[in-house]
């Protein structure tokens, strides 16, 4: 019973705070709510039985990837998003299909709920560095090394963008 | 079954290989001088010719049953013959892209291009291999990003860095979409091999497995650019640079489809009413769309784009027969499309270097000005076409075929009919090249060694194929026995 109500509790921030930073115009408002978004989350996988993984949700994403966040947006000095927007009637058609789609949702998981039970619950405690390092060395190595990948090419893409044409471009 | 270690790397062969290729090509490019970049394109070459050279390898043995097929890595990978014939398609565009880019006046010689474009066909390799979700998404994103970048490319170009910026805002959307589509599947199953959720998936209530089914379509429908997720795809491909635009139009469209095809039969075959219904309907939308918004295009790149989205629809017909006969047409499509477009964007590559423009207009005259160059775009867009003695007859025959033996007449009907109507857009290209006139008319047009081979090897492929039809139809077939 204390956990539902935990749950419900923090849902409704997690929703509220992800709404505030899409609907918010200042780009460091809108990055701090996203700090208290992950940080929620972070909590969702404490409640879940997840220490390990909270963990990394709040020094990864709450911490570290916010931090670059917030030192771009201040370098650039792009916290103020420009008043109006000139979209004028894809606000309110965005909603309806933001509500169709909701509603579409819904309906599929309202409508047989018998079919839907929960999938067992994981072991306790769950996703505990010794596990999840050797899942990651053994059964998923090669979705990890892909990863690896991944990450170079997107580091040799930003380099790519970034670098200065030259003079006579190169 | 415990694998030993090297059944597991086999199954990766290829990718190992161009790992290795695209590390070995930092370090070239970090010691070649300036002047001598050019041959940077030879090294990729080399990378994919010798992954191409196991692929087939591979492929041969699992067709000869030598080898088995087998799932590798926890079940992340299966080795059978379509994830290798497959292969075989990425790594050919792949070395017929590198060889169109090697001499292409606006993209500066750098190494990183071409490890981009190594592994993005990496990618590829995975997405046709992965039997699993979390395999399937890493792969679709290691695709995606490094194509953003190279659609992007040419930086200073407005047109290069707006299209890389509409390819990477429509891709993240729809992989997020996509991404939606998969966290449902896995909170209804708690599972993410194939297999095992096409035994969970059994008993679920259909409107739920119906919603989850629609947001993974968006993320695939995307990468092959069906209607009505096609929007990107002609100022995507007008303002990437060209060959890049070549080897999104046939690479990235194949890697789509061999994850469409892999998820759909494996994962979804519980559903198969449903998605048989969805393909369908996206079929006839893609095909009708894209050919009568091919009709007035002007620009040679943004014809060639719409008449992909319409090829993609043809493609979704042997899907949506949901058979051996229409998975097989698929394959084969697929590995004639490959060919057939990229002779086409090799024309447009070097016509693109000698006028510097890429109207159809601006071909007014070509078949007296360099007749060879001329005859080559002909034979593509004739195959692409579907003129009953080159291949492509025979790609969309079988489609069509397939679409009847299961019951799909109207699907048949409505492909005929958009065959002919793509004909008129496709003789109006030859037009300009054999009847307009032009006073460029003497001007010879310069064709650079690698460009030559990519033409050759193209044409002499839809023209060999066109006498070695069975064959490559028995090998389709084999393939799409490994579903």
């Amino acid at each position: 019973m204390g956990e539902l109500i935990a749950f419900y509790l923090l849902a409704g921030i997690a929703v509220a705070t992800a709404l505030a930073m899409v609907i918010t115009r200042n780009a460091v408002h809108s990055a701090l709510f996203l700090v208290l978004n992950l940080v929620v989350v972070a909590v969702f996988y404490l409640l879940l039985g997840a220490p390990f993984v909270a963990m990394v949700q709040i020094a990864v994403y709450a911490g570290a990837v916010m931090v670059l966040f917030l030192f771009v947006i201040m370098m650039l000095g792009a916290e103020r998003v420009g008043g109006t927007t000139g979209l004028r009637w894809q606000v309110p058609l965005a909603g309806a299909l933001g509500a169709a789609l909701i509603g579409g949702t819904l309906f599929a998981f309202l409508r047989a709920p018998a079919g839907l039970a929960p999938v067992g619950s994981p072991p306790v405690p769950f996703g505990d560095p010794a596990a999840i390092g050797e899942r990651l060395l053994t059964t998923y190595v090669l979705p990890f090394e892909i990863t690896s990948v991944l990450l170079l090419i997107a580091m040799i893409g930003a380099v790519v963008l970034a670098r200065d044409s030259g003079p006579e471009g190169k | 079954m415990e694998l030993s270690w090297w059944a597991h790397l086999w199954s990766v062969l290829p990718e190992i290989v161009l790992v290795l290729a695209a590390a070995l090509m930092m370090a070239v490019d970090a010691w070649l001088p300036e002047g001598r970049k050019r041959e940077l394109g030879y090294w990729a070459i080399g990378g994919l010719a010798a992954a191409l050279t196991v692929t087939a390898v591979q492929a041969a043995q699992l067709a000869g049953g030598i080898a088995v097929p087998y799932e590798a890595f926890g079940g992340s990978v299966r080795a059978d013959l379509a994830a290798m014939l497959f292969r075989v398609i990425f790594l050919l565009a792949g070395i017929l892209t590198v060889a169109i880019s090697m001499d292409f006046r606006p993209l500066r010689q750098s190494g990183e291009y071409y490890i981009l474009l190594l592994i993005s066909v990496l990618g590829m390799g995975l997405m046709g291999a992965a039997v699993n979700l979390v395999m399937l998404y890493l792969a679709l994103e290691t695709v995606g990003i490094a194509l953003y970048l190279l659609a992007g490319y040419l930086r200073d170009t407005p047109r290069s860095a707006e299209a890389g910026l509409k390819y990477f805002l429509f891709g993240v959307f729809s992989s997020t979409i996509m991404l939606y589509g998969l966290a449902l599947i896995y909170g209804f199953t708690g599972e993410i091999a194939y297999a095992r959720i096409a035994q969970a998936l059994a008993g679920l209530p259909a409107p739920a497995v119906m919603a989850a089914l629609l947001l993974i379509l968006v993320g695939f429908g995307f990468k092959v650019s069906a209607v009505p997720f096609h929007f990107w795809t002609p100022d995507v491909y007008e303002g990437a640079p060209t060959p890049v635009t070549a080897f999104i139009s046939v690479a990235s469209k194949a890697a789509g489809f061999a994850v469409l095809i892999r998820a759909m039969i494996e994962a979804f075959p519980t559903a198969q009413a449903n998605w048989v219904a969805i393909m369908a309907a996206l079929a006839f939308v893609t095909m009708t769309v894209g050919n009568l918004l091919a009709i007035p295009q002007r620009n040679l790149k943004r014809l060639l784009a719409y008449s992909s989205i319409a090829q993609a629809g043809y493609i979704l017909i042997g899907i949506a027969a949901a058979s051996p006969l229409g998975v097989a047409a698929s394959i084969f499509y697929l590995g004639i499309y490959t060919l057939m477009n990229i002779a086409a964007f090799a024309v447009a590559v070097i016509m693109t270097n000698v006028t510097g423009s890429e109207e159809i207009r601006d071909l007014a005259g070509l078949s007296r000005r360099s007749p060879g160059l001329a005859l080559a775009m002909l034979a593509a867009l004739l195959s692409l076409g579907g003129i009953p003695p080159l291949v492509g007859f025979f790609a969309k025959l079988l489609v069509f075929a397939a679409a009847i033996e299961s019951g799909l007449l109207w699907l048949a009907i409505a492909g005929v009919l958009n065959a002919m109507v793509a004909f008129y857009y496709y003789i109006m290209v030859a037009r300009a090249m054999y009847v307009d006139r032009s006073p460029e008319e003497e001007k010879p047009v310069w064709i650079s060694r690698p460009a030559r081979f990519t033409l050759w090897f193209t044409v002499a492929g839809v023209l060999l194929l066109t006498v070695l039809v069975y064959p490559l139809y028995l090998l389709a077939q084999m393939a799409a026995q490994a579903f």
